[in-house]
């Protein structure tokens, strides 16, 4: 970060910004309640529409489990839990992680957690969803604000944040394979359509996931499957 | 009508997000000291694009078709979207003019090329994701959902187990103990499992402090209460073979647990 080396000046320029909404603290509560408005409402829409949802096919997998009947206790506590270390975690290095705290914990956990209670209309109704993201991103900028300001910065923990994150990018590598083996046992076309794009997309350096579902799809197109 | 609904829904959406993704990301060129929005691996490959507005472009542009895939496929739009394409196509946006690298360091002006940015790109990830044809979406799901379920059922409870293992004595101890638990009360060992690293690595880190005290207590709070209402508890006497006082169901069904 050759950033951080440069000159004391445009520190002291920052610091002379600090007070204006761009840069000031007291300014991040309120880009946090746009961003988790956002996201939440992304989820209304991935609720309503089936598309929307700000975040990996694997995670929104376990929020569309709760959704098909199952439960949403996985979605709720791994949102949860990713919530919280986050919020700690990013009041003290100053960067809050988007994806654990407001894709994961704001976008999945938390209308798990609504969902699982049976609470629906906050998320199936758009502005009232957009409303209740802006409310919860609010409070966490600020639970992060009064961390910032009112606590010595002694816990230096990131309460295994960095282990979960390692093990949910570990997770999503597994679903290309996954998606290949469960395309070969929808058809044999399927499952050719599958490997081709998985191919295609290993050798265009791209994550094979993308690849297999398309191939998979296209294959679908020209030989569909009976319901 | 529907299409409308969502692509009214959806530029709402891509301008909060965008405009928030902007202003965090430049607002971490300058953390610790402002509070920022983003993520460490952005911040890296910001910097790495050495304000050259085509290099931004394609890094964005190679996430941005992964996650078009990702979304006509599933819905989701994987966290490229907020992570990568977003900053940098804005900061491409920002830099066609003078390819000054300190425009993505302005919060104003990433907040707004972001917002631009954002409403385009979801506004067109969902609409092509809803125009799909019906046989499509039929394989998707065909392909998908078994999928899915092997991944939820059984790859995670595993990697997220082993990952709590290798994650030291505490965090093994307690995620083994809770993914146990959870399995058997929730169906599934994930919960128990994040949260036994949640107070394993916690613990770890900063001792037994109130915090960290505070975060165990509710989890054993929130396994019993689910034990209870899911009837984890009669389900067990029933198999131990005891039969169930009259006092615990009577419990059981005077809060409908």
């Amino acid at each position: 970060m050759d950033n951080s080396e440069k000159s004391i000046e445009e520190k002291e320029l920052e610091l002379k910004n600090t007070k204006s909404f761009w840069y000031a603290d007291w300014s991040f509560p309120i880009i946090v309640g746009l961003m988790s408005a956002g996201v939440f409402a992304g989820t209304s829409m991935y609720f309503n529409y089936g598309t929307g949802a700000f975040n990996e096919v694997a995670f929104v997998a376990m929020l569309k489990a709760g959704m098909t009947g199952g439960s949403y206790g996985a979605c709720a506590a791994f949102g949860a839990s990713f919530l919280f270390a986050r919020i700690l975690e990013g009041s003290l290095d100053g960067i809050l992680d988007l994806g654990g705290s407001i894709l994961t914990g704001v976008g999945l956990g938390i209308p798990a957690i609504l969902l699982s209670m049976n609470i629906k209309e906050p998320i199936k109704n758009f502005p009232l969803a957009l409303l209740t993201g802006a409310i919860i991103g609010v409070i966490i900028g600020f639970i992060i604000y009064a961390i910032r300001h009112f606590t010595l910065k002694q816990s230096s923990s990131t309460f295994g944040a960095d282990i979960m994150m390692g093990a949910g990018n570990e997770t999503g590598r597994f679903l290309g394979p996954l998606i290949i083996i469960s395309a070969a046992q929808a058809s044999i076309p399927i499952g050719l359509g599958a490997i081709i794009g998985a191919v295609l997309f290993y050798a265009w350096k791209k994550p094979i996931t993308g690849g297999a579902i398309i191939g998979a799809m296209i294959a679908g197109l020209f030989f569909p499957i009976k319901v | 009508m529907q299409v409308l609904i969502i692509l009214v829904e959806s530029l709402i959406i891509g301008t909060l997000v965008g405009l928030a993704v902007g202003i965090g990301a430049a607002r971490m060129f300058n953390a610790p000291t402002v509070q920022a929005l983003g993520a460490f691996r952005t911040l890296g490959e910001m910097n790495a694009s050495e304000g050259d507005p085509a290099s931004h472009f394609s890094f964005g542009l190679g996430f941005f078709f992964n996650a078009w895939a990702s979304t006509v496929a599933a819905g989701s739009f994987t966290q490229d979207v907020t992570h990568r394409v977003i900053p940098n196509w804005a900061a491409t946006l920002l830099m066609l003019k003078n390819h000054d690298e300190k425009e993505m360091q302005d919060p104003k002006k990433m907040g707004i090329a972001g917002a631009l940015v954002g409403a385009v790109v979801v506004a067109f990830l969902n609409l092509t994701s809803s125009a799909l044809p019906q046989s499509l979406q039929i394989t998707a799901v065909k392909v998908l959902v078994p999928a899915a379920t092997l991944l939820i059922n059984s790859v995670m409870p595993v990697i997220f187990w082993l990952a709590a293992i290798d994650g030291g004595k505490r965090s093994g101890i307690f995620g083994t103990v809770f993914g146990g638990l959870a399995q058997l009360i929730m169906g599934n060992a994930v919960p128990g499992v994040v949260l036994g690293i949640l107070v394993g690595k916690g613990v770890d880190e900063s001792g037994w402090n109130k915090i960290t005290k505070i975060i165990l207590i509710a989890t054993i709070l929130l396994f019993i209460l689910s034990a209870f209402f899911r009837g984890s508890d009669l389900i067990l006497l029933k198999q131990l073979n005891v039969g169930v006082p009259a006092w615990l169901q009577q419990i059981h069904a005077a809060i409908g647990g």
